[in-house]
């Protein structure tokens, strides 16, 4: 029983926000038919279309049963009590009056349960693609760690098992474990930035950082890693303080840079700039490498790419899930972003607001 | 027969213990491990060590425990290491008295650089032995004269305004170490300053943008996200 009192309490649901809906629709209704009342002198026949009219109205603006059926029950009131003759008394005995009654529940209940039905199917729709998603990005995600794992146990094997190898050899065998592991540390943190953002949309807190310092720290880590790089960083002359949670930007910005590298083939230097556009910081990662191929520029942000069709870079590495992390970050801080072909090489662009009255887009 | 400064590794993972404790062997140091919070306690007090290397999470005591009962007797250096990510571990460990963090996964190269620091700022007792001899700190291009109150980069004057100052000067007094928001507004503002650290942004944008030739890539005032701010070490 207790799932059906579970739905029964749902069916009539009780919201603040519905109720100044339900009273503005009736007061609108009501206030026709004053007016009708005043131009025709009388709204015997006006009346009860204009409130079945707000019966239906309200039943498809309001959650569940409640509004609707309050409603009805006034609207019934309203067109026998003040808008029918006799005015300003009940009157029970007009022809066909039970039909007006009857007319005024019906409208009510079908366009309520009519309502509730379509929310109910547009959750499970998102409810069906969170899943969806979900398992993109398991699937995204085994598919990333599976091939460093198994050359990191081959390769530490082979050193293991082979006591003969050459000392060229085992140090070969042993850059590639590292190099493999940092691939898997990289894939580590996109998922933790993920956990970060939480299930629920934008539940970030955002804090004022200044553009300078989240770019310098985005800089210093990618730098450790690819000494060989040039990297420059543009910021405005005067400060600008950007609302975010910058360990995820900073994260952006860090696979922004390295699809840089892995993915631009031919990439020696590296361009961030960080600009104010009116409202919005944009930030752009541009590259000098080989630009993205015209017929992946579409599919970038959807993370359906799979390894063996990013052609020249590098084999086994797959953009997919870096991409997908920088696009939920940034539209859980409520901004946009885009890439393009910038001759030479590939340029992102993504613009965060800077209000923070914009967060809860 | 050197005599090698010890240093305890209290990490529960055997896997990382081990591998601390051989880098650490193999670069002049003297390494311990203790896999529990209680076997760290008692070797604290029964070894000595100049450094202790602290993993916050032990399956026995929390590692800040840990922190807060040493630092109510003692003022060994101690660097922590946390696989948490959120910045504030890290704050918590260094409000408590950590000197330094590292943040798992870190290299070797990290790791024997935070330990070069932590030791070497024991040595000195005033954190930095340079203000007290000549009243300055100078590290590349950027001298702290204490007495004239005055910073230079590359001789000149840069003129920075009173807040700005105290603040460079407060950095350059722990120079190497990372300073937390709190500590910085606390030491300059008083004890009540108020939680929002917006006004030392600012400041730091500002000072930045008078020393540094790009503020976005700084070689001497760097930013640790969400945790504080550390100026360069001296030559």
């Amino acid at each position: 029983m207790k799932f059906s009192r579970k739905k029964l309490r749902h069916m009539f649901s009780f919201s603040w926000r519905d109720l100044w809906v339900a009273a503005a629709i009736f007061l609108c209704a009501t206030g026709a038919c004053v007016l009708l009342h005043q131009l025709a002198d009388t709204t015997d026949g006006f009346a009860s279309p204009v409130y079945v009219l707000a019966v239906l109205l309200i039943s498809r603006f309001t959650d569940g049963y409640l509004f609707g059926l309050i409603a009805a029950v006034l609207g019934v009131i309203g067109v026998n009590y003040v808008f029918t003759y006799p005015y300003m008394a009940f009157n029970f005995t007009i022809a066909g009056y039970p039909l007006t009654i009857l007319t005024f529940l019906v409208v009510s209940l079908v366009t309520s349960a009519l309502t509730t039905q379509a929310k109910e199917q547009d959750r499970l729709r998102m409810e069906n693609e969170k899943v969806k998603m979900r398992a993109d990005l398991l699937r995204s995600v085994s598919h990333d760690i599976r091939t460093p794992l198994t050359s990191i146990v081959g390769a530490t094997s082979t050193v293991l098992d082979n006591p003969a190898l050459s000392k060229e050899e085992q140090t070969a065998l042993l850059t590639d474990v590292r190099d493999d592991a940092q691939w898997l540390i990289r894939v580590v943190e996109n998922l933790l930035s993920i956990t970060r953002i939480g299930n629920d949309q934008a539940k970030i807190t955002k804090q004022p950082e200044a553009a300078e310092e989240v770019l310098g720290e985005a800089v210093q880590k990618f730098r450790k890693r690819f000494p060989a790089v040039a990297v420059e960083a543009r910021i405005p002359e005067e400060l600008l303080l950007i609302p975010m949670d910058a360990i995820l930007i900073v994260q952006v910005l860090s696979n922004l840079m390295e699809n840089a590298v892995f993915h631009g083939g031919t990439t020696t230097r590296i361009t961030l700039t960080v600009q104010r556009e009116d409202n919005w910081a944009c930030f752009t990662v541009r590259d000098n490498g080989q630009g993205i191929p015209p017929q992946k520029l579409g599919l970038l942000f959807t993370g359906t790419i799979r390894d063996n069709e990013t052609s020249p870079g590098d084999g086994k590495r797959n953009m997919g899930l870096g991409l997908s992390v920088c696009m939920a970050i940034v539209r859980a801080h409520g901004g946009t972003m885009e890439a393009r072909n910038a001759d030479p090489g590939a340029e992102f662009t993504f613009r965060l607001p800077l209000s923070k009255e914009e967060q809860t887009i | 027969m050197m005599i090698r400064e010890k240093i305890l590794v209290i990490e529960d993972e055997k896997s990382i213990s081990h591998f601390i404790s051989t880098v650490l062997n193999n670069n002049g140091y003297e390494a311990m491990q203790a896999q529990t919070g209680e076997e760290a306690l008692s070797m604290i007090s029964s070894h000595c060590p100049d450094l202790i290397i602290l993993d916050l999470g032990l399956p026995d005591m929390d590692g800040l425990e840990i922190l807060r009962n040493l630092r109510s007797w003692s003022s060994l250096p101690v660097v922590v290491v946390s696989a948490r990510s959120h910045e504030r571990d890290k704050v918590a460990a260094l409000d408590l008295g950590a000197d330094d963090y590292l943040t798992k996964p870190f290299g070797t190269d990290e790791l024997l650089a935070r330990v070069r620091t932590a030791i070497r700022h024991t040595r000195t007792v005033s954190g930095n032995d340079e203000i007290a001899r000549n009243g300055t700190y100078t590290v590349g291009d950027l001298v702290i004269d204490y007495n004239k109150h005055q910073v230079r980069v590359r001789g000149e004057n840069v003129h920075l305004t009173l807040s700005e100052f105290r603040i460079v000067a407060l950095l350059g007094k722990y120079a190497g170490k990372v300073l937390t928001y709190d500590f910085i507004m606390k030491e300059l503002w008083g004890p009540r300053a108020s939680g929002d650290n917006q006004i030392l942004r600012v400041n730091m944008a500002n000072i930045r943008r008078k020393i540094e030739k790009n503020p976005a890539e700084p070689e001497y005032l760097f930013t640790e996200m969400g945790v504080g701010y550390r100026i360069a070490e001296g030559n």
